[in-house]
């Protein structure tokens, strides 16, 4: 009898930490995403340590701003952190999103980056990312499609006046 | 027991053909490039979305297939695919088209003449409609100043971007720096100018008295490769005798600096542009 408690105990433990974990898991996911950025690759400039570490704060606030302007079709968190292309392309995203009634989470499970170009004059890097992505798309609240995969994506970040902000954002097959 | 093992192979026949069938509901082509049309078949009715990097479509459809326009599907990247209420979705890649937009920086505006890898551009290739072409595209670069044949050459570019760096010419003039992919060229003007004065060119001489005033000015002021340093560059004489020192400042005029001293029974006056240092002349006394 006594077993027999110990083992629904068991059992029930694994299943709360079985539920738990994922879930600290999606809130840590979905307060800041993790950066991993590699430098070694950077051509035709060496990248300075300053350089890395602003960049690695800057895409990752880039990636926490998409999750945030997707999940709640606004645009004020886009505007803080790109510019350009991919401003231009995420802003048009959000404001089809908001005509068409769906909204998209993104549960970011990290990014591991690498530094392919940084100009001459220290401008412009661009960075080859390996995100980790589950995405969900709600239309009227339900879940129409989910998924979780490993995307390519290709960024270029330019500085501005207080930052670096991307410029391009492009996902690739490759 | 054979019988439970052909029920659970029976049950998971047919479990996989339903898979197939209701993956098969939903049918978008894996080719897709951005800016051509697109065909997607889909089964039942209800609503189609297409969520892209940068726009989202919305289709009402009846069985059979929806049409996507050419100039609809402008981005480039993961796209996703969805039937509201149908349970279907899928991913689906969309290509960038050729190269038809360049983004060039060239860097320096402003650059003295003869110095070696001293001028740096880089390209970054998009397609018509901003999407970046990652794949391998040859871009050539070419720098010329005026009539003169300049330098030519092709880069590949390598997840979208080209780069190439370049010496200056030895004349001074507006450089034209051309990138060009596919037939899409973008023109920089890179302004080449004189460099530091050449030492052998600064020399002074004496051009005139007036009451206690000596009037000291320069030959026409070049750098080495003979280019007239522009005009607005300081000239600094330095006038030593035994009361002490004077300096005036000057700036080129039409090629040549000019400075009033005072007159001295025995002086030594030194010419300097920058960090170079001109000839040196003793007034007053003997030369």
């Amino acid at each position: 009898m006594k077993l027999a408690r110990i083992l629904v105990l068991i059992c029930g433990l694994a299943l709360a930490v079985s539920g738990g974990v994922p879930l600290l898991k999606r809130i840590f996911a979905d307060t800041k995403p993790s950066v991993q950025l590699t430098v070694k690759d950077a051509q035709p400039r060496d990248v300075e340590n300053v350089t890395q570490t602003a960049i690695e704060r800057d895409y990752t606030a880039a990636w926490l701003a998409i999750s945030t302007a997707l999940a709640n079709n606004t645009l004020k968190p886009l505007n803080d952190n790109f510019s350009g292309f991919a401003l231009d392309k995420l802003t048009q995203r959000v404001k089809d999103q908001k005509q068409q009634g769906i909204t998209t989470r993104i549960i970011d499970h990290g990014h591991k980056v690498n530094a392919i170009f940084y100009s001459q004059d220290g401008s412009a890097i661009e960075l080859k990312d390996t995100a980790s992505i589950e995405t969900q798309v709600l239309a009227g609240g339900k879940i129409i499609h989910s998924d979780q995969a490993q995307i390519h994506y290709y960024a270029v970040m330019t500085g501005a006046e207080d930052r670096w902000k991307v410029r391009v954002l492009e996902s690739s097959a490759e | 027991m054979r019988t439970l093992i052909f029920i659970l192979l029976v049950f998971a026949v047919c479990w996989f053909a339903a898979d197939c069938a209701r993956a098969a509901e939903l049918q978008v082509p894996q080719n897709a490039v951005a800016g051509q049309p697109l065909t997607i078949h889909v089964a039942g009715s209800g609503t189609l979305y297409l969520i892209g990097p940068g726009q989202v479509i919305k289709r009402e459809f009846k069985s059979g297939s929806v049409e996507i326009k050419g100039e609809e599907l402008r981005n480039a990247g993961r796209w996703i695919a969805a039937v509201e209420g149908g349970n279907q979705s899928q991913v689906f890649w969309v290509k960038p088209g050729k190269p038809g937009k360049l983004n060039f920086l060239a860097r320096p505006s402003r650059v003295p003449v003869a110095r070696k890898d001293v001028i740096s551009g880089v390209a970054f290739v998009f397609d018509q409609y901003q999407n970046m072409v990652i794949e391998p595209t040859p871009v050539n670069f070419k720098l010329s100043v005026g009539e003169a044949a300049g330098s030519s050459k092709t880069v590949t570019s390598r997840a979208g971007v080209a780069w190439t760096t370049s010496g200056s010419a030895s004349k001074a003039g507006a450089a034209q720096f051309v990138a060009t992919a596919n037939d899409t060229s973008v023109r920089r003007v890179v302004q080449q100018v004189a460099a530091d004065p050449c030492e052998r060119s600064l020399r002074m001489h004496v051009a005139g008295r007036s009451g206690n005033m000596v009037t000291i000015e320069t030959d026409p002021i070049r750098d080495c490769s003979g280019n007239p340093v522009p005009d607005g560059t300081i000239v600094t004489f330095i006038q030593t005798d035994k009361t002490g020192r004077s300096t005036v400042d000057a700036r080129i005029k039409k090629d040549i600096a000019r400075a009033e001293l005072p007159a001295s029974d025995s002086a030594t006056v030194t010419v300097a542009a920058g960090v170079v240092l001109g000839n040196e002349l003793h007034i007053g006394g003997k030369q």
